[in-house]
């Protein structure tokens, strides 16, 4: 019997498509129902150039104006309740099955972005033990990526989800450049992978360290915005 | 980790001071994991990098993992005794309320599980008043769980008022107080997963009710929580055909009270038939019976509850009764954030109908109420879904009577399994001197 939805648990019957019948290749195997892939929304209106915010104008947001730099993010989904549900149940309370459903979205989503070294951002050592996983890499499934960047030890005093605005933004830098970094990133186009987008202190911080690396361009690529 | 309390009858994946060795929580059986909590089967797959399974079942508890250990102390029942069990309650019983309530504690000191099968509004939670206050003067642990955490919600003040002398603990998914030791529990049966042997007697409220109904996860729960040598007491006025079969085979000892607290019968459960209604309703139409019905409500100023099936047919609906002139009634369904507001404005009078789903089907008390069903062949509405609307209708004293009309497309089984139910439960009510 087929398993249910990884997200929901319900029973569902896939939706095969008559396109799907002629490609004459294996039918998909979606592990999403239809209701919860609908709670997934894409940004796809105008949105703001610097950290792909979905909003009303493609202009400059005021976060951004703020940073005052030309960093470049890119986000997936707009951070509403269906994005902090995901979140709260995959990254908090830890499960791991959870990637599957972002797993395809993430596929397509890097293969839009233009890239030669992918970094995702690491957990601490701490987070590693309770967490068990490390909540970016495992939405990749076969894209090759490089750990270039390290926690430092006994910067992360408590998660930054839990912060205000200005705490994150007053946040010391928490990460360094592995040991062999420099080889990997030496006037490489990199891509930072996280998984939201907030202030944008953390990204910044490792856009930073990979510069520090030799990195010719930083840009990053967040689940949400 | 201080409060040595907290692991009294429970199993925490915290060691706290003297508790006993910790046990995995899950354990590899026949080349399947199991989690301990749950009593549910890891599906393979359900794993952390390198292969660590870990229960997706009772997440919402916190992740357990296989290197996860459960730890507990055995109850101690550690409470100051209360000599006639701290029942401050100060109402009256009627007669045949006294009867049930004596028969229950009767059952309650021989430690015997048993089910109360008390219509709809018989006053079920005044009947256990003294079996519950005989557990707790003995000392005795006890958990009132319900699957719905309305029920709970609604019954802890009740019990807290009471119960005056009993420490009591609300516990619930989101609850805002953590926890605490005490004599009596008050929660949803998911809460129980978290304990072990704890209780005496465990009293399950609305046990016929989603999501405890057929859930092997939630009956798990009731067994683990309960002491090996404890009993349990099971509320409700719609036992499923499980249950009857074990009443039936005299597996399970019952107390019926077919009648309720005012005297009177339970109104039955009338079928007119309803041709292609959701056609119908597509064009903007309800069917002729139930628009003359709604009609002749609103002109004697009469308040009722349209239920229909789904979520999506509320809209259309109420469109149609506010093209008839009914604009003082509204929708309510599972997710509606102004719920609880909607249903206590109908309470209060300034709503006249509410057009909702089975979210109302029980729990709820309004004193003068007439019952419509559209669709009531529908599968949603279950036997027991059925009963347990029409149980709205003549709670109060003063009106005990009124209506219940299902619109149907045909006659099906379920519909008429609760027209029996409730003809069967009438005759019993019969013989004890009810009124029609």
């Amino acid at each position: 019997m087929r398993p249910g939805c990884v997200w929901c648990g319900r029973r569902f019957q896939p939706q095969i498509s008559l396109a799907d019948l002629l490609r004459w290749a294996p039918l998909p195997q979606p592990q999403v129902c239809v209701a919860c892939a609908q709670r997934l929304k894409p940004i796809t209106g105008p949105r703001c150039p610097a950290c792909g915010r979905a909003q009303a104008t493609a202009t400059i947001c005021y976060d951004c104006e703020r940073w005052g730099d030309d960093f470049v993010n890119h986000a997936v989904f707009p951070y509403n309740s269906d994005l902090k549900a995901y979140m709260q149940q995959y990254k908090f309370q830890g499960d791991y099955r959870l990637r599957e459903v972002m797993q395809p979205i993430l596929r397509r989503a890097l293969a839009r972005e233009v890239y030669d070294v992918l970094v995702p951002i690491p957990v601490a050592a701490e987070t590693w033990r309770t967490r068990g996983f490390n909540q970016v890499t495992a939405w990749l499934t076969d894209q090759p990526y490089q750990q270039a960047l390290v926690v430092r030890e006994a910067t992360k005093s408590r998660p930054q989800s839990s912060k205000t605005r200005q705490e994150r933004l007053r946040a010391q830098q928490p990460f360094q450049l592995a040991p062999n970094a420099a080889m990997v990133l030496q006037n490489q186009r990199v891509l930072l992978l996280d998984d939201v987008y907030t202030t944008g202190r953390t990204i910044r911080h490792a856009a930073q360290q990979i510069y520090l690396g030799g990195a010719e361009t930083v840009t990053s690529l967040t689940l949400a915005r | 980790m201080g409060d040595a309390t907290l692991w009294f009858g429970r199993r925490l994946p915290v060691p706290g001071p003297a508790t006993q060795p910790g046990k995995p929580a899950l354990v590899a059986h026949h080349q399947q994991w199991r989690c301990q909590r749950c009593q549910q089967v890891v599906p393979p797959g359900d794993e952390l990098p390198e292969h660590v399974p870990y229960c997706r079942q009772c997440l919402n508890l916190g992740r357990l993992t296989a290197h996860t250990k459960l730890y507990t102390i055995t109850e101690p029942n550690r409470f100051s005794r209360v000599v006639d069990g701290g029942l401050t309650w100060q109402g009256h019983l009627s007669d045949h309320q006294q009867r049930a309530a004596q028969e229950l504690l009767q059952r309650v000191r021989h430690q015997e599980s048993q089910l109360l099968w008390a219509v709809t509004g018989a006053g079920k939670t005044e009947i256990v008043y003294p079996a519950l206050a005989w557990a707790l003067a003995q000392g005795w642990r006890v958990a009132w769980a319900s699957p719905r955490v309305d029920v709970c919600l609604e019954l802890a003040p009740r019990l807290a008022r009471d119960f005056a002398a009993i420490p009591q603990a609300v516990l619930y998914g989101g609850q805002p107080v953590p926890y605490a030791y005490r004599q009596l529990t008050i929660c949803t049966t998911h809460q129980l997963l978290r304990f072990e042997h704890a209780f005496d007697l465990v009293i399950v409220d609305e046990v016929d009710a989603f999501p405890l109904a057929m859930n092997p996860l939630l009956l798990g729960a009731i067994d683990r929580a309960q002491k090996p040598q404890g009993c349990r007491l099971l509320l409700t006025a719609t036992p499923d055909r499980q249950l009857q079969r074990l009443v039936a085979h005299h597996q399970l000892a019952v107390t019926y009270l077919p009648l309720r607290y005012h005297g009177y019968l339970l109104p039955p459960l009338t079928v007119q038939l309803a041709w292609r209604w959701r056609e119908q309703l597509t064009r903007g139409k309800l069917p002729a019976a139930l628009m003359r019905r709604v009609r002749r409500y609103h002109h004697q100023q009469q308040c009722f509850l349209l239920f229909v099936p789904h979520v999506a047919d509320l809209a259309p609906v109420v469109q149609v009764l506010r093209r008839l002139g009914l604009t003082d009634g509204t929708t309510v369904h599972a997710q509606d954030p102004d719920r609880q507001a909607k249903v206590q404005r109908m309470r209060d009078g300034d709503l006249t109908y509410l057009v909702t789903t089975t979210i109302l089907e029980r729990g709820v008390t309004f004193p003068n109420v007439m019952v419509l069903i559209l669709g009531g062949d529908d599968p949603v509405f279950s036997t027991a879904a059925l009963v347990q609307i029409a149980g709205r209708v003549g709670r109060h004293r003063d009106h005990p009577r009124g209506d219940v009309v299902s619109y149907c497309q045909s006659q099906t089984l379920t519909v008429r399994r609760a027209q029996r139910m409730i003809v069967q439960l009438n005759r019993r009510g019969r013989q004890l001197g009810g009124r029609p």
